[in-house]
Order: C-alpha cells, then structure tokens, then sequence
C-alpha cells in the first residue's frame, strides 16, 4: 500500500503481492483437485448400495471382498461395501453399531451373533418372514442343510430375523499328549461330570507346575453357561415363545424335536437361585480351589491358543473355530482332539451361532435381502469359510475334507452336537444382553473364589442385578 | 454510583466525556488488529462451541430424558437421578472412585517428586535427558494397549510378574481375579502410565527454585530432609498445586485401565464412575441415566478442585 497524492490510498500490486495470490491460487487449485473424503464417503451416508458392517478388521473385510464382487457381478445394479468394526467382543460392535445408528450412518446389514440376535430383533433388524415365504422355494434347500435349532436361535416372537451362516457349540478340547500322559484315553461320548473331574487330576498328576488342567474364560460363551445347560438349568428363566408354525411346518416337518420348536426364545427373569444353578458354581469353585481349574478372567481368551498349544493348558470349552488357530499354532491333528461336553444332569450343550440382519433404517430391503440369500448358498459360504475358523452351519461343508488340513481327528463331533443333543440351546442372550452379561461375569469370579458361603452371596449378588436389568427394562 | 458514572450522567451520555468531548474512536491500526485476532481465535472458539458447549448443554437436557438412541426421547424429569441414587452399582463404583483418586493421586504425586528431586542431583546431562524422557514415555503411550500387556503381565497362571514371585518361592498372586488384586493392578498400571506428567511439572518447579535460598538455608545449618521441608516443598507448592488439580481431575475420570484389566470386576470391586457411564449410555442404551451419572460425576469433579483450591490459600506459597 503506497501513499498517494491528495492523502487518499489505493492498492497496488506489488512483486511480492502477485507471488502470495499466485502461491494462494496453485495451492487451492491444488486442494480442488485433491481426491478427499467428504460426507457422501461415511459409510452409510451413500443414498445407493449396500453398506455390510462386520465385526473384524480390515483384513476380515478384505477376506469378503471376494464375495462381494461375486454378488457384484450377479446383481451389477447392486454396489456392496463391506465394513469392518473392530471390537473386543460382540458387546463391543453392537455398541459401536449403535452410535452409528446414533450418529445418522446405520448399516444396511449388520452380521450379528446370538448375542445381539434379540437386541437387533427387538429394536434395529427387520423381520424376513415375508421374504422367506415369497422365495420358500429357492430356500428350500438351504433349511434341508442347516439343523432347526441354529435356524430357532434367530427366531424372535415368531418371526425369524437372520439366516445362520456359522455357529459353534461349547464342545471340549482335549490336549492329547497331555492326556496319554496321564495314562488316558480319548474319552467316551456319554462321559461325565466326575470322568472329567478325574481326567484333570491325573493330568494334573502327571504334569509339572506352570500347567492348567482346565482353563476357562468369564464370557457368556464357553464359560459358567455350558456347566449351567448341562446341570439342566440357566441364570435366566428360559421358555420359546408362541408362534412360528409357518416356520417349521413349512421347512421342517419331519424335524424329530418339532413339538418343542416355538417362536424363539425368551429369557426374562433371573434363575440365579435356583439350587441348581448354585451347585454348578460350586462344581467350578471346587475345581478352582483343587487347583484343577483356573479362577476366570474376562476376555475372550486370545492367548488361549498359544497356551493350549504349548501344552500349559489340558482341555477347554471351545467350538469348531479353535481348528484352524491350534493348526496355526503349530499343532498336528493328532495333537488336540474334541468330544462333547460332559454330562451331568443332562448333555445338553450351549452354541452360539451368527448371520445377516436386514436393518429396519435399510433404503434398499429388497436388495439386502438378495445380499443375505446370497450369502446363504452354499458356494458363497464355501468362499467365505475357506478354512475351519468357525463352522458353517450347513451340514453338508462339515465333512472329512474340511478338517483334513487342521484335524481334529473326531471333526463329526461339532454337528453331531445338534443331532446327539437336540435340547441344546443357544447363548441366553435376552435384548438387554450387554446388561445381563455385565451382571454375570462380574459375579462369577466372586462365586467360584473362596467358600460355599461365598458362592450364595455372588449368587444372590447376581440376582439382584439380574432383576434390576430386566425388571427396569421391561 | 461512582463519580464517573454521575458525570457520565450529567453529560447526557454514557458515550460521551464529562466536558462533552467524544471518546476517540480506536486508533484504525487497533481495530484492525483486534479483528485479526478475533479471526485467529475464530476457529477455537467455533469448535469449543460445537464439540464442548453444545454437548455438555446436550448431556445436561439429556439428563432429564429417557433415551435408547432408537426411540424418541421421552422426559421423564428427575427420575433418572432417583434411579442412580438407589442403583447399588453407581454407589459402589463412585466409592471405588474416591478410594482410587485418593490412592492413585498420593502415589502418583509422591512417586514424581522424589523422582524430579533425584534428577536434581548432580548427574551427567545426557542421563537427567534420558531418565526424563524414560519416565514420560509411559504416558504417550495407548492406556488400553499398555492395559492389555499389563493383563498378561499380570495373569495369574501364565504372566511374568507371577513367575517371578515364584523365583523367590511364593505362591502365585490371584492378581486379576481378587478384589484387592484387581483394585492393586488398575492402580500400578494406572500411576506407572501418568505419573510422568506430575514428574515435569516438578522437574519445572524445582528448576525455578533460586540457588540462594538453598545457600541461605545451609548457611543457618538445614540439611537435607529439613531443606527438602522447609525450602524445597514451600517453593513448589504452587506447583504441588496444578500437579494435584490435574491429577485429580485425571483420576476421577479413570476408564481404560479398570475397562481393559478387569471389566470392572471381580464384582464392582474396580468399576469406576465413567466406566458406568459408558455402560449405561452403549450397553443399556440408557443415555439419560448416563447423562445423569455424568452430571453428577461433573459436579464432584467441580467440588473437588473448588476444595483445592481453597486450601491452597493456606498451604500455598507464592515468592
């Protein structure tokens, strides 16, 4: 700026000026032409296609990028975008998923377990029973596969909600050179409670400090639950809901266990108090105070592998998804092997199973509902299950090739779970799970810890929260 | 009214002097530069606006709502603060939250201070650098990555810190799985991560105490322990004071720690107050009850520091 002649002032451009507007002009051309995210970016936010979360990373969406090119290429007019949400566990990803829904960028399809199976159904998914019965008989085939007690789980007041694409029971590992150290063998199908208490003191026996006979986590899968199903009991009252005849008498005639199928499960009062709930607890605190078995953490076990594998740990709950991470580990199929859980008052076994929900917030239902029977034949399953990480829920993919890489030698055990044990059920999980299992694992340490005296407290402890979680919501 | 204010008055106008003359407009290169300023501060002012005054009105409403993020929002007035005020786990876990500040900010204060105090020493520079950075690194580090070694660390069958109990023959420690054990690991990981930061502050207020006092002292015959108490500690108090506030502060707001090693567990033993928030608001889809749990929380925090800040008039030494 230059003082000019009669004290007014006037621009003018300098050398310097010019170079500052040219720098400001290249640099917001430059910024322009930058490919960069903008709203339409977030997922969720597009008005067309797809938008798929899953619980993973993004090398688990990577995994399914397959997939979804192949059902590109069938429906071209459909765009799939996978997304991965990380979590530590299912609680983690419904939670997540829900401040999606809370920030205005729902999914399209959300892949959820049992343990959000009745929180989606309750308040997010859509209900497939008019699709189902529009394309029964496409989908014939797929329901000839898969057992009616997977198919029951995402049952929910008489309407199905998801299609099961993998599910795993609480079937028992077994370490096997740990077991022919302590002079055992594989043990019989029909073994029980007290086999499997003598099974962890020999191998106790025979093995030095540093090893685990049984090693447990504090999670509603695989942890207290499979001791309560096979004591014939629950923390939570347990009955099925009218409804869903259209369902079995249209798919499952002929299923043996047709007079016990419903509309769902309903899990709505605390059975913490029940005696037999009480001398399950008390079963896992004298294993933990014979130092037979360990004082549970929560978590999801991660390190579990390298322990099992190391030979530290004995035996386990786990389902067919530990096959391929102990061959990973190094393990021989001769090395671990599986058999059901043990008895007690019944053999009854827990599992837990997972599938696509269709969101209610879906602009496209139509589409999504060609996602999920998509996913549900048997070539996409192939593809989406390579190796033995979880199990399909279609019997005909649980065979002898599948298992021939990882073992274990006795593979015929995860399906035959169903068949054998036809009251299995899946994880108590009512629409308030992440309350409910809040309230279960932060007693259950405090109820296998200590006396007897000390299990009736945390039982009554986990009452009390039980009602307050189910008596506020409902 | 002060005379100024009459004057004004009497002149007629409050933008006007006392003898009638117009105040002088802001020099143009004044103004001009308050613009500026304002234009730098513009972008500050706009996000504190939107992502902390805005949320903190919406957690304040929400409070007195009953929200599931699905459904409309229904009021429901001061039911969800006589919920929480009856809710056994909100007491347990503001208690557990007390008990652990006081713990935790005694540790993390103490541990600090006598490590600033040792670095004062004589001591070649490149080690006082080294052990500086050291003691900082924890706190740049991820609390829930460090949690989650800590676990294994801390396990009771498999991790190290057992295994070298065992050296000298003990028993293992149920660290995770016992309420003391639990409560003991959240609050070692917990001021083995944040006491770095208490740690420069003191190095910074120790580095500001004048060599001469120190001299004086000697020179009336005070020695170590009697410096260290009646020098040393009067002169850093103001900085004995920010470092509690915030640790404070900080403490009172504890989550990953309890969240990754323990969940909270055994039973309510480690859970703390915005563990419960988190879980009211993303497990039970209570976000009112979670807002009003923060509120309350809020206003700890607030009542805290106003006691600190009061008693620093009496324990506070300004030169």
């Amino acid at each position: 700026m230059k003082q000019l002649i009669g004290g007014s002032t006037a621009r003018t451009l300098t050398r310097r000026s010019a170079l500052t507007l040219g720098g400001l002009g290249l640099a917001g051309v430059t910024i322009g032409a930058w490919p960069r995210l903008t709203g339409s970016d977030i997922p969720g936010r597009k008005a067309e296609g797809l938008t798929i979360a899953i619980l993973g990373n993004s090398a688990d969406a990577e995994g399914r990028r397959g997939l979804a090119e192949e059902f590109h290429r069938e429906f071209p007019e459909i765009d799939v975008h996978i997304q991965a949400i990380q979590g530590a566990d299912w609680k983690d990803f419904f939670a997540k998923i829900l401040t999606m829904v809370a920030a205005g960028s729902p999914p399209d399809i959300v892949y959820v377990a049992t343990e959000g199976a009745q929180l989606f159904a309750e308040k997010l998914a859509e209900p497939l029973d008019d699709y189902i019965r529009r394309d029964a008989d496409e989908l014939r085939e797929y329901f000839d596969d898969v057992h009616p007690s997977l198919v029951e789980a995402f049952m929910y007041q008489g309407s199905l909600f998801q299609l099961p694409i993998d599910w795993n029971a609480a079937d028992m590992y077994l370490n096997t050179s740990t077991l022919h150290e302590a002079g055992l063998d594989r043990p019989a199908d029909d073994w029980t409670q007290d086999d499997f208490t003598e099974m962890l003191r020999a191998m106790k026996k025979s093995q030095g400090a540093g090893f685990t006979p049984f090693y447990w986590t504090n999670r509603l899968f695989g942890g207290i639950v499979p001791w309560l199903y096979n004591n014939d009991t629950s923390f939570l009252t347990e009955r099925k809901a009218p409804g869903g005849d259209w369902l079995w008498d249209g798919f499952y005639p002929d299923d043996p266990a047709r007079s016990t199928r419903g509309g769902g499960f309903i899990w709505d009062g605390s059975n913490a108090l029940d005696e037999r709930v009480f001398e399950s607890f008390d079963y896992m605190r004298e294993l933990v105070d014979e130092g037979l078995g360990v004082r549970p953490e929560g978590g999801g076990g991660n390190s579990l592998v390298g322990l099992f594998s190391s030979g530290r740990v004995g035996a386990t709950p786990a389902g067919g998804y530990w096959a391929q991470g102990l061959h990973e580990a190094g393990m021989g199929s001769d090395d671990f092997d599986v058999q059901f859980f043990p008895r007690n008052r019944t053999q009854r076994h827990q599992f837990g199973t997972a599938g696509y929900a269709i969101m209610r917030t879906a602009q496209n239902k139509d589409a999504a509902w060609e996602w999920l029977k998509f996913s549900a034949r048997r070539e996409s399953m192939e593809m989406a299950m390579p190796a033995p990480t979880t199990t399909p829920t279609r019997r005909s993919m649980v065979n002898a090739s599948f298992y021939a890489e990882t073992g274990p030698n006795n593979w015929q055990v995860f399906y035959e779970t169903l068949d054998r044990f036809p009251s299995s059920g899946p994880i108590p999980a009512p629409p308030e799970q992440a309350a409910v299992e809040n309230a279960l694992i932060k007693n259950v340490t405090n109820a296998v810890s200590g006396s007897s005296r000390q299990t009736r407290a945390a039982l009554q402890n986990l009452d009390r929260d039980l009602n307050l979680v189910l008596g506020s919501s409902r | 009214m002060s005379d100024t204010t009459t004057d004004r008055i009497a002149a007629g106008s409050s933008g006007t002097s006392p003898v009638g003359v117009r105040r002088k407009p802001a020099p143009r290169g004044r103004r001009k530069k308050n613009l500026f300023a304002w234009v730098l501060l513009a972008p500050t002012i706009v996000g504190m606006g939107i992502f902390t005054i805005v949320p903190i009105i919406g957690s304040l409403l929400l409070a007195f709502f009953r929200w599931d993020i699905i459904s409309r929002p229904e009021f429901v007035g001061l039911a969800n603060f006589a919920d929480i005020a009856l809710d056994p786990t909100v007491r347990v876990s503001f208690l557990n939250t007390i008990v652990f500040v006081v713990v935790a900010v005694t540790l993390q204060l103490s541990i600090a201070l006598v490590l600033a105090s040792m670095i004062q020493e004589r001591m070649p520079d490149w080690l006082r650098v080294f052990f500086r950075s050291t003691f900082f690194f924890p706190l740049v580090l991820s609390a829930a990555s460090v949690s989650i070694f800590m676990g294994y660390l801390f396990n009771e069958q498999f991790g190290v810190v057992n295994w070298l109990i065992g050296l000298v023959g003990m028993a293992p420690v149920p660290w995770l799985t016992t309420p003391a054990g639990a409560a003991a690991v959240v609050i070692i990981v917990y001021v083995w991560q944040n006491f770095g930061f208490s740690f420069l502050l003191f190095v910074g207020g120790l580095g500001n105490i004048p060599k001469d006092v120190y001299e004086a002292a000697e020179l009336d015959g005070a020695s170590g322990i009697k410096k260290f108490m009646n020098v040393t500690m009067p002169l850093l108090s103001p900085t004995t004071l920010v470092a509690s506030v915030m640790a404070v502060i900080t403490a009172l707001q504890v989550f990953d720690q309890p969240y990754v090693l323990t969940r909270g567990g055994p039973g309510d033993s480690t859970r703390s107050a915005v563990m419960v928030v988190f879980e009211s608001a993303f497990e039970q889809l209570e976000f009112g009850r979670a807002s009003a749990i923060g509120l309350v929380l809020m206003l700890l925090i607030m009542a805290v520091t106003y006691v600190q800040f009061q008693l620093s008039r009496r324990f506070v030494f300004y030169q």
